[in-house]
């Protein structure tokens, strides 16, 4: 009994895999325009969130753009990276995120929309995202290396 | 027990999957997200706590399903009971056990418009007349429980209008006795935003400009009794209140051109009572606030300049006005909000009755041409305020509420090392401008801090911070370290400790260890911690010191 229930857990279990998709959220972009997020589907990107609180979500942010040209050489992908700080910090969250350098797109989402329609709790978060708009894959928290992990997922994506 | 757990286990993922299942690929998806914060607390005679309830626990689930252009979601929230430190909620019944449907919504949208139905989280320009948000740390959640469209016209065009009740857990003693366990208020609140982008009508591609403004309404019957209950004071008179509802509006301008950023605001609102105010009578409120940008290279610059006067503005006047999330709008402190533990000792505290307050910082990163990997990184910030009105402060003159000088330095050395030294200058008034009755002086404190990173390879690395707080005033000087060991991508544990040389020679140590497997974080630890304010935007919570075991569990499906 409790090995057909095992199977059941399992097989149901498989059918909820995949599926979620990006949702459509209106959110500003570094230029101060607000964009629905479906208009980022198109090609695969790992969606980072962060705020200048969090400095896990920082060096996250700063160990892929560090990686970013090797990863690049293998796969056409995005990093885009959404500020969640509130309209307190969003103007040094921008200045900061200009300053960096970062090569990401870099989305500003004070009022959380987005960070709730993705029921994002705590960052740093990523999630990786196919080129038709699918999450499929997603990590909480960074510990200096685990930016390898998203890379990973993305070469599988493409590769599918 | 077992198979019990296995029957719930697969008729959870049954449900969760049977969305996808029934209408196939293209069809729905559903969403669930889980944070769970638990406490065990332990006496300790060194702070002089006792608990006679060692637990607790601040829980939320919150479930979505979208299907195409509908959507729909639940947020159920348990207090099992509430966490210490969470008064508002534990003074309102939260102190024991509490489960319950805390928000629900449906929505259908299209790529311009959208209809919501049930608890709406919104922000109107910078927030200045209207904010609806949850804070969980703070134990802060203000939805409005009614409706909401938006629509746009060509990109140029855009509108929202809501109506509501607000959500208030808070609604104990002074003048709302009867209230006690009510989650809302009994004010209704509409609002309406327009937004015109002037850029977009002629197609500029460099040029980003754009006008807005908001009108928001707050409607509350004065009288102190309805449906039978007494609220004990009645505001007609006491007051000098005239009218049942409250008109707030703004107007804003948003300019953004090849790195330069220009944004402005002026909000006003009708007599009122602001909230934490000492001026013992409803009074109109005004805001301006201005900021200034600049980007270019590697350089970039941010100023921003704020005038509030009279503009705490609660949810409702029957709901303890004092009460921390008691609050319509948003207010944030003028600051940088700090992480390093000595710098974040005394967070600063915005005065919403009247302050003037400005902050400025330059960042600035220079990277090796040769190596990505190499770069340093420059931030100072300084940050300032002062009263308002006389009648504040004792000495009946403007006087420093807040000022903080901060420098970072950053250098990434190479793909292995990486360090931080950061020095804070910190000065705030005792009596936060609260009134003339509390002791006005101005306590100074110096931080210097210094972090550095090293990567042992590509699954290691090790991180250290040393801390000092040098001080003459309030508890002395402070010292504090950290070391944390990290294990990618699933492990990481964690050591810290905080001792004060000065009055108290108390030690707060705190140890711990985090285990991350894709959405799931499971984090232990344990330790002593400091009293001290929690903020977030115009918001503090006091939480008490404590000693205890806690267990956190964010997780999502």
């Amino acid at each position: 009994m409790n090995k057909l229930l095992c199977l059941a857990v399992a097989l149901v279990a498989s059918l909820t895999v995949s599926a979620q998709q990006l949702p459509d959220v209106k959110v500003e972009n570094d230029a101060g325009k607000m964009i629905s997020t479906r208009s980022l589907v198109g090609k695969p990107m790992i969606i980072s969130y962060w705020s200048l609180a969090c400095k896990p979500c920082i060096q996250e942010l700063n160990a892929m753009n560090d990686a970013l040209e090797e990863w690049r050489e293998e796969a056409d992908f995005e990093v885009v990276a959404v500020s969640v700080d509130d309209v307190r910090l969003k103007a040094r969250a921008k200045a900061k995120a200009a300053s960096m350098g970062w090569d990401f797109i870099c989305l500003f989402d004070a009022n959380q929309a987005m960070k709730r329609a993705m029921n994002v709790s705590l960052t740093p978060q990523s999630f990786v995202v196919d080129a038709e708009g699918n999450i499929v894959f997603s990590h909480s928290g960074y510990t200096p290396g685990s930016e390898q992990l998203l890379f990973e997922k993305l070469l599988e994506t493409i590769k599918k | 027990m077992k198979r019990i757990a296995l029957v719930l286990t697969a008729l959870v993922a049954a449900l969760t999957a049977s969305a996808q299942i029934q209408f196939g690929e293209k069809g729905g998806y559903m969403t669930i997200g889980l944070e769970s914060n638990n406490i065990l607390y332990v006496d300790d005679a060194k702070l002089g706590t006792t608990y006679p309830s060692k637990f607790g626990s601040n829980d939320y689930l919150k479930i979505d399903y979208v299907k195409g252009r509908f959507s729909v979601g639940v947020q159920g929230e348990a207090y099992l009971p509430a966490l210490q430190g969470y008064e508002d909620l534990r003074n309102n019944g939260y102190d024991k056990p509490k489960v319950m449907l805390a928000s629900k919504y449906i929505q259908w949208q299209d790529a311009n418009y959208s209809v919501m139905v049930g608890d709406v989280y919104d922000q109107f320009g910078n927030g200045l007349v209207f904010r609806s948000f949850e804070d969980r740390q703070l134990g802060v959640n203000n939805s409005i429980e009614g409706g909401r469209v938006t629509a746009t016209f060509g990109n140029i065009v855009s509108v929202k209008a809501l109506f509501g009740r607000p959500r208030l857990y808070s609604s104990t003693n002074g003048y709302s006795t009867g209230w006690i366990g009510s989650q809302y208020a009994r004010s209704t609140v509409g609002g309406a935003d327009l937004s015109v982008s002037l850029s977009d009508m002629w197609d500029s591609e460099e040029l980003m400009l754009s006008v807005e403004g908001s009108y928001v309404n707050r409607r509350e019957r004065l009288d102190r009794e309805l449906n039978g209950m007494n609220y004990g004071t009645d505001y007609f008179p006491y007051f000098e209140l005239t009218s049942p509802d409250l008109n707030m509006y703004s107007a804003r301008l948003n300019l953004d051109y090849k790195g330069f950023t220009l944004r402005g605001e002026y909000a006003g609102k009708g007599k009122d009572i602001s909230s934490g105010a000492v001026l013992g009578k409803a009074a109109e409120g005004s805001a301006v606030l201005a900021e200034l940008g600049y980007n270019v290279g590697g350089l970039s610059i941010s100023a921003q300049a704020r005038r509030l006067e009279m503009m705490g503005t609660p949810l409702s006047l029957y709901g303890n006005i004092g009460v921390m999330g008691n609050t319509l709008n948003y207010l944030p402190a003028l600051t940088r909000q700090h992480t390093y533990m000595l710098a974040a000792l005394n967070p600063c505290q915005m005065n919403a009755e009247g302050e003037l307050a400005l902050q400025a910082d330059v960042y600035y990163t220079l990277r090796s041409k040769q190596s990505r990997q190499r770069y340093w990184n420059f931030h100072a910030n300084f940050s300032t305020s002062y009263t308002l009105k006389g009648y504040q402060t004792a000495s009946g003159k403007r006087e420093l509420l807040w000022s903080d000088v901060n420098v970072d330095v950053e250098r990434q050395w190479n793909k292995q090392w990486k360090s931080t030294l950061m020095f804070s200058r910190q000065q705030w008034n005792t009596s936060h401008g609260q009134g003339p009755a509390l002791p006005s002086t101005t306590y100074a404190s110096n931080i210097f801090v210094g972090d550095v990173m090293y990567k042992i390879n590509k699954k290691f690395s090790l991180r250290m911070e040393a801390q000092y707080l040098l001080s003459n005033d309030y508890e002395g000087d402070w010292v504090a370290g950290l070391i944390e060991f990290n294990f990618a991508p699933h492990w990481s544990v964690f050591f810290s400790d905080m001792y004060n040389l000065g009055t108290t020679k108390t030690n707060y140590y705190n140890g711990g260890l985090s285990f991350t497997h894709n959405r799931t974080r499971v984090q232990v630890s344990y330790g002593r911690n400091r009293a001290g304010y929690v903020c977030s935007g115009g918001v503090c919570r006091y939480q008490p010191a404590y000693t205890g075991a806690s267990l956190m569990l964010t997780t999502s499906f």
